[in-house]
């Protein structure tokens, strides 16, 4: 059984279920992310662990102790919200030290584990600050470190990068997971940005409309993803639609629109198919050589790669290619396309444009 | 931004002259030297702020009215304080109606209220009571109080209680340490703005205060409506003068746009 240990959890608002039977195992000293679109769940699972939402049903057991009913006082974790929520009419200092004087810890004591973590998190020179002097990426540390001198059996991180500035965020992305190989401490982050859930996390939780639709390493998210949903909200992909077509050595999957054949294995039964395709994975080749043929569309150059959309029978195809001598063929001209056959996606087509948004 | 026109400049300054030119003059006739009311040609004087310094009932009345100021202030906002909680927090039946009840005294006009009071007084037995004049006032004054309370509650970022919670903290000590010290400056201002209006207060007051407890303006009235002389001139200007500072402090601590406006 896992550390933190969450058995079908449901939050219910009359008819709608906010969170629907979610069931998660999480190891102690994982860095966990749940990561989905806005209203998919995740924040209010994470209220419900931090004990700021009552499930409606289900069961969340921490280290075999059900607190399922607990109040967030008696949990003792560590929560780092959105906005932050330092308190405003207090230092730097005494913002860390309110939950060690919650604690009732002598202030000698107090003063030493302040000093402790606020050096942990780099803001040892800032402690008689207020919040409101301070830019957001400090707000950012004193808020974890607030959340940390606790010493929380679990940290909760509620979309803890969305209100930084890009540059700033990727750096706090690596920040945070230093603070949290440190201090060695389990982790669930909310987020949805996948670049973020992906570079930082141990496992990530893919959650859709209240239900948890894949859990997995990000390498293993990002290389098979379960649907078409998760294959376009984690990193980009290009749909193509197919057919599966009998052949006498097996299955071959058709490309709508081309002659373009894929040799499958497996039974499809539904016949109409999708295959997804990564960008990144699509060579260009001299326009005779390629699995599909089109002109180039547009082209933008993005610093550390090129960014080309093709027109081709199976529809416009994205295409990413790393900066790495001569420039790719500029727009009107005809390229061809190949791939790695094992680097494509077979999903079931009925999902396509459900999910895909 | 965006620059006004000459036309509308023009009659921005118009309303504004409008608006201000009464204060102007009966601040510029309380330095007359005269005896009547007239705007000092000839020279200036302090004469008149002097008499009214030593117009024992004046200096009375101004007392009854700081001291009445203070409690009614003071009680409201307490009162306030919970019910906004109550009102911005919970959802129970018959909130809005709570609401609508507390800022009543705002719409009913102030003769209805004085009258009713003075009939309620006579009736049982309080008439020139000091304690039931402060809750005469207590009523008119705080939907003042509580329209302000209510929009610092409504601005306010919850998650830093929810914050507190997390890290150990009970509800008392919540309320005590983090929501009482972020809702403070509109506490403040509300209690300010409640305290402005006591000590403005005429048309009610006329009806509930008796010889004992006479305020500032009711004894301006009576006395102006008996006989003119620049006195009165120096009693408004000093009332000017301590309103005009209240507000001056009020905007320095909190901004009056965001406190007048109100965000709620």
């Amino acid at each position: 059984m896992g550390f933190l240990h969450l058995e079908r959890v449901s939050k219910l608002y009359g008819e709608f279920a906010a969170v629907r039977d979610f069931d998660l195992e999480i190891e102690q000293g994982e860095f966990i992310s749940l990561l989905g679109p806005s209203g998919c769940g995740k924040t209010t699972t994470l209220q419900m662990i931090a004990g700021l939402v009552a499930p409606t049903n289900g069961r969340i057991t921490l280290d075999g102790r059900d607190i399922t009913r607990e109040k967030p006082a008696r949990r003792g974790l560590g929560v780092v919200f959105q906005s932050y929520a330092l308190f405003p009419h207090m230092t730097v200092a005494q913002n860390v030290a309110f939950g060690l004087e919650m604690r009732k810890i002598a202030k000698a004591e107090r003063d030493r584990q302040v000093a402790e973590i606020l050096s942990l998190v780099q803001l040892t020179t800032l402690a008689d600050r207020y919040p409101r002097e301070m830019s957001g990426g400090q707000r950012q540390r004193v808020a974890i470190a607030r959340a940390l001198v606790i010493k929380p059996p679990v940290l909760l991180l509620d979309e803890p990068l969305s209100n930084l500035d890009a540059k700033l965020r990727e750096e706090m992305q690596f920040e945070l997971r230093r603070i949290q190989r440190v201090v060695g401490i389990t982790t669930i982050m909310v987020t949805h940005d996948q670049a973020e859930a992906l570079s930082i996390s141990d496992r990530v939780v893919v959650m859709e409309g209240g239900r948890i639709t894949q859990v997995d390493h990000p390498y293993s998210l990002y290389e098979h993803p379960k649907n078409n949903f998760i294959s376009s909200f984690v990193g980009k992909s290009n749909f193509l639609a197919a057919r599966a077509v009998k052949e006498t050595a097996g299955v071959s999957l058709l490309v709508d629109n081309t002659d373009l054949k894929i040799p499958a294995t497996g039974n499809y039964p539904g016949g109409e198919l999708c295959l997804s395709v990564r960008p990144e994975k699509i060579r260009l080749t001299d326009p005779a050589g390629g699995m599909l043929r089109g002109s180039v569309s547009s082209r933008y150059f993005l610093g550390n790669q090129w960014l080309l959309s093709v027109a081709t029978p199976a529809g416009e195809i994205s295409v990413s290619v790393a900066n790495l001598g001569a420039p790719p063929p500029s727009e009107g001209k005809v390229t061809g396309l190949a791939w790695n056959i094992e680097e494509c996606r077979i999903l079931a087509a009925e999902q396509e444009g459900i999910l895909q948004s | 931004m965006q620059k006004n026109g000459l036309f509308a400049l023009a009659f921005h300054s118009l309303i504004v002259l409008f608006v201000l030119a009464p204060l102007i003059v009966v601040c510029l006739v309380a330095f007359t030297p005269q005896n009547t009311l007239s705007l000092p040609w000839d020279g200036v004087s302090l004469r008149w702020f002097s008499a009214v310094f030593h117009h024992p009932d004046f200096v009375a009345s101004f007392w009854n009215s700081a001291r009445l100021a203070l409690f009614s202030a003071t009680i409201s906002t307490t009162l306030a304080v919970p019910s906004a909680l109550a009102i911005t927090r919970y959802s129970f039946k018959g909130r809005d109606a709570l609401n609508a009840l507390f800022l009543s005294p705002l719409i009913i006009p102030h003769l209805v209220i004085g009258v009713a009071f003075l009939r309620l007084f006579s009736f049982i037995g309080a008439t020139g009571s000091f304690g039931w004049l402060v809750a005469a006032h207590v009523m008119v004054i705080m939907p003042y109080a509580l329209r302000l309370i209510l929009a610092a509650l409504n601005g306010m970022d919850l998650s830093a209680e929810m914050a507190a919670r997390t890290l150990g903290a009970g509800e008392w000590t919540v309320f005590r340490r983090i929501t009482f010290p972020m809702l403070l400056p509109g506490i403040s201002g509300g209690w300010l703005l409640a305290f402005i209006n006591s000590f403005d207060e005429l048309t009610m007051s006329i009806f509930v205060t008796a010889p004992s407890t006479i305020t500032l303006p009711v004894r301006m009235y009576m006395y102006a409506s008996e006989s003119i002389d620049p006195m009165m001139a120096a009693v408004s200007t000093l009332m000017i003068a301590l309103t005009g500072i209240t507000m001056i402090i009020l905007d320095r601590l909190f901004g009056l746009d965001q406190l007048l406006v109100g965000k709620g």
